[in-house]
């Protein structure tokens, strides 16, 4: 009986992601071109954002044979004025998947630099082609990588690394694909010029492949302040994370191996020379405070098994369960595992135990979430059953559960930090609205932070009428993060909020020349889907959008009210000059007068009669 | 041969001076503020309800003294101005012309000017504040309504109109009657032989008062109101009864709105509260009284929500609050039904003729 048998794998990240391409945006050669676009641009804004410099970014996608048609293969190159990336990092940036910088909790266009990685995987999938990286970081010298990933090593193969002067720092990348430029350039073009819109602060040159240069100078000469990287918050926290977090902050017990024993010698200061135990621990007494951790450790088992350094070489810690404080280690000399009761008077003791158990849970908010106080930690103790002096290293599941529970419960915690987000401020929004749509009208609002689970966000929004904006009624700009959404606007949570609005309270009705941008900042969007296009409605958000949009529909509706009466003014002001002659020859005619009265300065009088009434 | 001009064509002349004269001083009026930098305006007698009397002397209804300006420095109102000065304007051009207009040759002819009126009764509108203003009826400045009723009988006139002067007609030459235009308006009552003016409200009896001779054996003017009366037909009744020393009878249907009828004749509408003129103040309502219906026991049939309605607000009516008028509002109110005048039919064809009319022209002399 033959039988098939299977087989467990592990698959390398470049892989899975080489299998679910499709998730991250890159199922068709026009969403991969513009998806791809879309991601070293943004990278190559953060990167200046980061740092601060006013960014200067070009865009070029060439076709390599245009004769071609569509599908084909094009070269994307994305160059920017950034800080570049050091030499040592390049290929493991680019050439694997899952390594970036900006895993922290603060505002960036990308969350995990997966994007860019995932454009040069597309790229080599459908063209076999390498990645060239340019890099200077200091002005000097630039490098320059050719590169191909090992999708299943999730590696990077060097093709080429030369290095050259150059002036400039900044990075450039350039990749072949397969793209679909005659169905993906509307979207792209829109793309470029809605990032111009929303980073009034960046040069962007786009070159696209018939030629056509489009060119978006910089509107404003500041930058906003950038965000700073923040612990979390309370709130937006799961068991699974705390688990982690707690994994973090207790040291584990040291492995005793020989390069541990030689930390402890050096340390001590006994590189060569043995002593007994109680000379080990004499010296260690005197040294103590400059003593790491884990040597530390090591020491207070040492002097509760009464070892020296040859003992320590012989045995292999296997529980220290300080509940019943009992310490178990085996002994590799007689094969056999011994207990011994740890003496809690013993001052090695509590060394021993904040070991394995941790900080106190008092420590633990204060130290680890944002915004917790000793106040608030020793009131949220109280709160969630907990005493604060309780050690989360020895917390059991339920307790974990309880407590994660009640973080998200507990209503006294301050309000997210917003200081981790960066809006672009109403400022500089109100002069990319003014450039960019040259209005009769416009109106920004910035709402202070708000949260929702635990994300701080801010909605910042402008509203712009008449002038240049074509009159098809409203039309909604979607900006999160600095990005312009794009595709599937029909179930984003503005576009919710604008339909419900009932505009006819606001002098809005049919098709009114009418923008209105959105720009949701937080530390993470809730996007709807991986593609990163539409927002979900948190209730929080839709309070927020809808609050920013009334009001800003009110300004328009004042503004309107002030235009409606100006307009029926200049109406009147024509009426007059419309009638008053026809009045005058009818009057000629009756009175059989040869000329005409002289009217003119009534017509005057008229107008100005009305300008008065406003 | 200059001198000898009819009495009517002097009358008429007459007229026209007056009305070419007023329109003159409105326009002199105009001119001149206009020149002193003074924006113009008239004054227009009101013709809201609250303005409206009913002079129990001149047994009409007539404007009282409240008035209405009408300033071209008042934004809301300088279309309307300017409206009004082009009608004047367009009205003084009719008459020295001596041509005729109807209401919507006017709605149309303002279109060859930057006067935008947005509809006909707009326009209709302006020519009554016209009226008010001139204190005289729109045919004075020859525009006439499109309604035409008709007239029957021995009556010999004399045109005044253009072209026209001088030549007569008898109004028994054509059968089914001469229509009440422009020129038979303006023209000279010459002679009659009848004795009485039979206004009838439907053109169908008309034609049957012609057929049964009516005008022989009664002597009489029959005049086919077609419902309710225009004003030329109304000027045409005070002249006959006035000029003729006619006296006028009113047939109409048995119902609220042919009571109506008659009354407008006598002592004109409300509507027309600014004129004058239009009314025959002794002129007799024969019926169809509500009394009638019993009496002659003719085929009803039900009132609508609209005629009883129609009973409660005539009932407020000044001129509804005594004699026979009052009574047969009652009576309708009671009875809840109306017979029309062909109602008589159901007894034979000719039974209006040959016995209703002979007793109810009887009974009128006691009237």
């Amino acid at each position: 009986m033959s039988s098939t048998k299977e087989t467990f794998s592990q698959i390398s990240p470049s892989e899975f992601f080489y299998r679910n391409r499709d998730l991250a945006g890159f199922s068709n050669p026009t969403r991969s071109l513009y998806t791809s676009v879309r991601e070293f641009a943004e990278n190559a804004l953060d990167a200046c954002d980061q740092r601060g410099i006013l960014p200067d970014i070009h865009l070029s996608i060439k076709a390599i044979d245009p004769e071609q048609p569509d599908p084909k293969q094009y070269i994307l190159t994305v160059k920017d004025n950034g800080p570049g990336i050091e030499s040592k990092h390049v290929p493991l940036a680019f050439g694997m998947v899952l390594y970036g910088s900006k895993f922290g909790l603060k505002q960036a266009r990308g969350m995990f630099g997966l994007g860019a990685t995932m454009a040069i995987l597309y790229g080599q999938i459908t063209t076999n082609k390498p990645v060239t990286v340019k890099s200077n970081t200091d002005g000097k010298m630039q490098d320059e990588f050719v590169l191909l990933l090992d999708i299943q090593k999730n590696k990077p193969i060097i093709l080429k690394h030369t290095t050259k002067e150059s002036t400039k720092s900044g990075l450039s990348v350039s990749i072949v694909l397969e793209g679909d430029y005659s169905k993906a350039g509307t979207k792209i073009r829109d793309y470029v010029s809605q990032t111009s819109l929303i980073t009034p602060y960046a040069s962007i040159t786009f070159e696209d492949p018939t030629g056509e240069k489009f060119h978006y100078p910089r509107i404003v000469k500041e930058m906003p302040p950038p965000p700073t990287i923040i612990r979390p918050h309370p709130h937006g926290i799961d068991v699974e994370t705390i688990r982690r977090m707690i994994v973090d902050t207790h040291y584990q017990i040291p492995t005793v191996d020989n390069k541990m024993i030689v930390k402890v010698r050096s340390e001590l200061g006994l590189q060569k020379k043995n002593l007994n135990p109680k000379g080990i621990l004499d010296r260690a007494e005197k040294r103590w405070s400059n003593l790491s951790r884990p040597v530390r450790t090591v020491i207070a088992m040492m002097s509760f098994l009464n070892l020296d350094f040859d003992g320590l070489s012989k045995i292999r810690i296997d529980d220290l369960d300080i509940a019943n404080k009992k310490l178990t280690y085996w002994n590799f000399g007689e094969s056999q595992s011994h207990a011994i009761e740890l003496d809690p008077e013993s001052p090695y003791y509590k060394q021993l135990a904040n070991t394995v158990q941790g900080d106190t849970l008092h420590s633990f908010l204060t130290k680890r979430f944002q915004r917790v106080g000793p106040t608030t930690a020793d009131k949220f103790a109280e709160f969630a059953k907990f005493k604060p002096e309780k050690r989360i290293g020895g917390m059991t599941n339920e307790e974990l559960v309880r407590l994660s529970d009640a973080l998200q419960k507990f209503e006294e915690f301050l309000s997210p930090d917003p200081s981790c987000l960066a809006p672009l401020g109403e400022e500089p929004l109100s002069k990319g609205i003014m450039k960019f749509f040259n209005p009769e009208f416009a109106a920004v609002i910035q709402r202070s932070a708000s949260a929702y689970s635990g994300f701080p966000f801010i909605i910042e929004m402008g509203i712009a009428y008449g002038g240049d904006i074509p009159p098809k009624g409203i039309q909604v700009y979607r900006f999160a993060n600095r990005i312009p959404l794009l595709y599937d606007e029909g179930s984003d949570v503005v576009l919710k909020v604008v339909n419900e609005l009932d505009w006819t309270r606001y002098k809005v009705k049919g098709e009114t020349p009418l923008v209105i941008v959105s720009h949701i900042c937080s530390t993470r969007i809730p996007y709807k889907t991986v593609g990163k296009e539409n927002v979900a409605d948190r209730p929080e958000l839709e309070r927020e959008i809808k609050n920013a949009l009334q009001y800003l529909a009110r300004k328009l509706a004042l503004h309107m009210s002030r235009q409606g009466m100006a307009d029926m003014a200049k109406k009147r002001a024509n009426l007059y000059s419309k009638y008053i002659p026809l009045i005058a020859q009818f009057a000629t005619e009756l009175s059989e007068k040869k000329k005409e009265p002289n009217y003119k300065q009534l017509i005057k009088k008229g107008s100005e009669f009305e300008e008065q009434q406003i | 041969m200059k001198n000898n001009k009819s009495k009517a064509t002097k009358t008429a002349e007459l007229k026209k001076e007056k009305v070419l004269t007023l329109l003159q001083n409105h326009g002199l009026t105009m001119y001149n503020d206009l020149d002193q930098g003074k924006f113009p305006q008239f004054s227009i007698p009101s013709r809201s309800v609250g303005n409206i009397v009913y002079d129990k002397k001149l047994r009409q209804y007539i404007l009282g003294n409240a008035s209405a300006l009408r300033s071209s420095k008042n934004m809301s109102q300088l279309r309307s101005f300017t409206q009004l000065a082009w009608l004047a304007f367009f009205a003084n051009k009719l008459v020295r012309e001596g041509k005729s207009s109807t209401l919507r040759d006017i709605y149309y002819s303002s279109q060859a000017f930057a006067i935008d009126f947005e509809d006909q009764p707009e326009s209709d509108n302006i020519i009554v504040d016209l009226e008010a203003i001139l204190a005289s009826a729109r045919e004075d400045f020859h525009i006439f309504p499109e309604e035409r009723s008709s007239v029957f009988g021995d009556l010999t006139i004399e045109y005044t109109v253009s072209g026209y002067e001088g030549k007569r007609m008898n109004l028994s030459d054509h059968p089914d009657g001469y229509l009440i235009g422009p020129s038979l308006s303006s023209a000279e009552l010459v002679d009659t032989s009848a004795d009485l003016v039979i206004a009838i409200e439907k053109g169908g009896l008309f034609t049957r008062f012609v057929e049964e001779k009516v005008h022989k054996k009664f002597k009489a003017v029959i005049v086919d109101t077609a419902g309710q009366a225009p004003r030329s037909t109304r000027y045409l009744l005070r002249r006959l009864n006035g000029e003729l020393g006619l006296p006028v009878v009113i047939l109409a249907d048995g119902d609220v709105y042919g009571e109506h009828i008659a009354m407008v004749i006598k002592s004109g509408s409300a509507n027309a509260a600014h004129l004058r003129e239009l009314t025959v103040p002794d002129a007799k309502w024969l019926g169809v009284w509500a009394t009638d219906i019993e009496k002659y026991k003719l085929p009803t049939i039900p009132m609508t929500e609209s005629d009883i309605k129609r009973i409660y607000e005539l009932q407020k009516d000044p001129r509804y609050q005594e004699g026979n008028w009052k009574k047969q509002l009652e009576v309708f109110l009671k009875l809840k039904r109306k017979a029309e005048l062909e109602a008589f039919s159901k007894y034979g064809l000719t039974n209006i003729t040959d016995k209703y009319l002979p007793e109810k022209l009887e009974l009128a002399k006691s009237l």
